[in-house]
């Protein structure tokens, strides 16, 4: 029941203003609660709800295809259906499943007015759409939360939100581990971890004897992931690490069996064409890639080779093609004889974005 | 029947100890038996004024009428440890009238709501006669008749397995011929009852046997719907998809007000609703949607609305308040259980796509949009999910989808080998049309297969399906009677 003591706590700092953006000291970090894991505590009329709900998608329509055209953002389409989320996440759950109770809202066209149950209150859903519309901020910062595979991981400013390109490698863990099942038992990293989305991804398809350390040099980073790691109640078998890629993970040198990593790939230059939610909202230091954008997937690739047990699998994610061969090239020339049956996988949109390989 | 007339003495005389005198009641069959026998306490208060003498003997005597129905059952018993079926014996009223009597009369059903016994008992004897077409009462009973023959055989437990067999079937029968009896016999005795009640001036007898026979009429149209849901994937839930046809926004717009609608009649129904893919029009309504049903026997009903649905009506997107014909087609996929066979999918097979590959994807881009879309290579067969929340999540869906139409592929391929079953799922070509909403110059939604009609079409677009849907499914019974 640690988890319950532990969210018990933090809901009682939930008063703290969620828009505060500062960065807080390392020691007194508490994650932000997302939405919708909060107590419904404020009573708004459906009515007033209903009113909100025509200012949002007013506010929505008004966006028409004209961010889809300055830097590919979201069109009204797709932000409606942020609206429906949000709302989602927003009401109380009075049965079981959270979406009969939004689907009772939704579907109630008897023009009566009912009292509904919020988790926030409705002055924070007008200035949060707003800040969606206005600041470009992300949903997933909205709402604070992500769904990544079957996964609701918590997600605030100072943190990635995990992409849906990264739940691929979960998919290519989860073939490795079937074919050697041995790697199914050992202890495997997560390094530059954010919120341990693959941390989490990975250990769910583990045996029980498996282990997986997950490091992120950002404290927002750790205490968010730490979080994520205790509601899904593998804080046993999970252990979140705070430092610079494989520097907390000196005492496990030559012991992992596998390693994944969605390092920051994006060349330096493209940061400042970057989509507004990406380049205004979301940490520069999960991004930027250097230069070329290579400077980490380098790093991870020298230290993969110095960590893994001879056997032992990794699966980074990459910025596409160009750095994916590149990394091949790198593998078998410059470092040759360190890895084998190196491999490029492609995302569902046929870009190549993972280099696979095991160590020799 | 005893137990009506004794809560009636009951409510009169309230100080009699009442459990004490059911159990009386119900271990004395002979009626005759128990008005002799009645405790002192009650042969005094029969004389109460309030209580005619007259009204007690015709009580009486009505009770002795229900005794020969009650003779009746328990002559089942007999004739069945002795396996004849005399129970092929039509059951009437005191006065002759039957169940095929009620039906030919042709009474007015009304709804529900409207107190009125003979519209209640048309409505009964109505389901009782579906539940039999659904039996094929006639072919029931001369398969009854001859296991019965066979169970007389006394050789026929000289093979143990084949008498087992055949008493069991002779069992099964048995259960499905006494449940119709039982609910022949319950109506024509509400029947007499309400008769008598009119006939006496009570009007408290005849309130509660109205309810009697309201109660019977809500639980027999239950029994009818089970037999009107029997086929194999019936009970199963199902994808309702919507398409828009023709004509722009206006059939867009139409494709929408149709998925409302089944939206609605889910939602009433306590099933589960899930948007799985929807793909809006560019000014309203949208090109083609597709919802989950979640539910017991949702896709026995929905099944019915498989077909072209017609609308009339002035178009509020034309300036010039002309009237306009939109068309909208529905399919129904049954969701198969665990338990069916479905069909195997090869991810070799598979092509699956982002929907919106935006640019150079990754970190680059962080967008809401997961939308998934699988193509099955060898059947061309695609589905798009993009409602979820995650690529994930969205894959997932969209697979249970692909598997599903795969899986009504095949169902239709085999019905085409066992040609029993082509009644089944017609193609949804865009010359099937099935229902006309028509909302000027006049105002009905009119069923062409079934010829059942409404005239509130507001009613129907908010989901009030029920009648079209039972009318269709009933209608298609008498069809796979015709069929050998």
């Amino acid at each position: 029941m640690k988890l319950g003591l532990s969210r018990a706590c933090l809901y009682s700092c939930s008063c703290a203003p969620i828009f505060s953006s500062s960065m807080p000291s390392l020691t007194t970090i508490k994650p932000k609660i997302p939405v919708f894991l909060r107590p419904p505590t404020y009573l708004v009329t459906s009515l007033d709800l209903q009113k909100w709900h025509g200012w949002a998608k007013n506010l929505a329509s008004s966006v028409g295809s004209s961010l889809v055209e300055s830097d590919n953002g979201p069109d009204s389409t797709l932000l409606c259906r942020e609206i429906n989320w949000l709302l989602e996440d927003s009401l109380e759950n009075r049965s079981s499943s959270s979406r009969f109770s939004f689907s009772q809202y939704k579907y109630d066209t008897s023009g009566k007015n009912e009292s509904v149950m919020l988790r926030i209150s409705l002055d924070d859903l007008y200035q949060l759409w707003k800040q969606r519309i206005e600041e470009r901020r992300p949903f997933q910062y909205i709402v604070g939360c992500e769904h990544w595979r079957d996964l609701v991981l918590s997600v605030q400013e100072g943190v990635l939100i995990p992409r849906p390109e990264t739940e691929l490698i979960v998919d290519l863990v989860h073939d490795v581990v079937s074919n050697y099942e041995e790697l199914g038992q050992g202890m495997w990293a997560d390094v530059g971890t954010g919120s341990g989305a693959i941390a989490i991804g990975i250990r769910r398809i583990f045996g029980s004897y498996a282990r997986v350390i997950a490091t992120d040099l950002s404290p927002v980073a750790v205490s968010v992931a730490t979080f994520n790691v205790q509601r899904y109640g593998l804080q046993d078998v999970i252990e979140v690490r705070q430092g610079s890629w494989f520097e907390p993970l000196k005492d496990v040198e030559g012991q992992l069996v596998g390693i994944v990593s969605n390092p920051p790939y994006i060349p330096s230059d493209n940061i400042s064409g970057l989509q507004a939610e990406v380049g205004r909202h979301e940490p520069r230091v999960a991004l930027d890639g250097g230069a070329s954008g290579m400077d980490y997937l380098l790093h991870l690739c020298n230290g993969a080779a110095a960590m893994l047990k001879p056997g032992g699998f990794f699966a980074f994610e990459t910025n596409g093609e160009k750095q994916c061969e590149f990394l091949i090239d790198y593998m078998q020339n410059d470092i040759a004889g360190s890895f084998c049956n190196l491999n490029i996988v492609s995302d569902f949109a046929g870009i190549q974005r993972f280099v696979t390989g095991f160590r020799q | 029947m005893s137990y009506l007339i004794v809560k009636r003495s009951c409510n009169r005389f309230s100080h009699l100890d009442f459990s004490k005198f059911q159990n009386f009641l119900s271990l004395n069959q002979n009626h005759k038996v128990l008005v002799s026998g009645l405790p002192s306490v009650l042969t005094k208060t029969i004389k109460n004024p309030s209580w005619s003498y007259f009204s007690v003997s015709k009580y009486h005597k009505f009770s002795h009428l229900s005794g020969k129905d009650k003779v009746l059952a328990s002559g089942f018993g007999v004739l069945k440890s002795l396996f004849s079926t005399q129970a092929a014996v039509e059951l009437s009223t005191s006065d002759g009238l039957t169940i095929d009597g009620i039906v030919a009369s042709n009474w007015t059903i009304l709804d529900e709501s409207e107190s009125d016994w003979k519209s209640h008992a048309a409505a009964i004897a109505q389901s009782i006669q579906v539940i039999k077409r659904r039996l094929q009462w006639k072919k029931l009973m001369v398969r009854l008749d001859l296991l019965s023959a066979q169970l007389n055989n006394p050789d026929l437990w000289d093979d143990p397995v084949h008498a087992g067999k055949i008493s069991r079937e002779h069992g099964s029968l048995m259960a499905k011929m006494k449940e119709v009896k039982a609910l022949e016999r319950e109506l024509l005795e509400h029947i007499d009852m309400i008769k008598l009640a009119r006939e006496e001036d009570d009007t408290e007898l005849e309130s509660e046997t109205l309810k009697a026979l309201l109660w019977m009429r809500r639980n027999s149209n239950e029994k009818e719907l089970e037999a009107l849901l029997s086929g194999e994937q019936d009970s199963c839930s199902c994808y309702i998809e919507v398409q828009g046809g023709a004509g722009g926004t206006e059939s867009m717009d139409w494709a929408k007000m149709v998925m409302q609608m089944y939206k609605s009649w889910a939602q009433h129904h306590g099933y589960g609703v899930t948007v799985v893919d929807e793909m809006p029009g560019e000014i309203a309504g949208i090109k083609r949607a597709t919802i989950k049903v979640d539910g017991e026997y949702a896709f026995g009903y929905a099944k019915a609305e498989v077909g072209v649905h017609r609308l009339v009506r002035i178009s509020p997107f034309d300036s010039g308040k002309r009237r306009h014909t939109s068309f909208a087609a529905v399919a129904v996929i049954p969701i198969l259980g665990d338990g069916s066979t479905r069909v195997q999918i090869n991810e070799s097979d598979l092509r699956i796509e982002r929907f919106r590959a935006g640019g150079a994807g990754g970190q680059h881009v962080n967008t809401t949009e997961s939308a998934v879309r699988i193509v099955h290579i060898p059947s061309g067969i695609t589905a798009t999910c993009q409602n979820e929340r995650s690529q994930h999540m969205n894959k997932a869906s969209a697979m249970a989808v692909l598997q599903s139409r795969l899986d009504q592929l095949e169902m239709a391929r085999q019905a085409q080998i066992n040609a029993q079953h082509t009644q089944s799922l017609t193609d949804i070509g865009w010359g099937n049309q099935i229902r006309s909403y028509v909302l000027h110059p006049y105002r009905m939604v009119k069923d062409l297969r079934t010829n059942y009609e409404v005239s509130d079409p507001d009613s129907v677009l908010e989901g009030e399906i029920d009648g079209f849907i039972l009318s269709y499914l009933s209608a298609s019974l008498d069809k796979d009677k015709d069929c050998p």
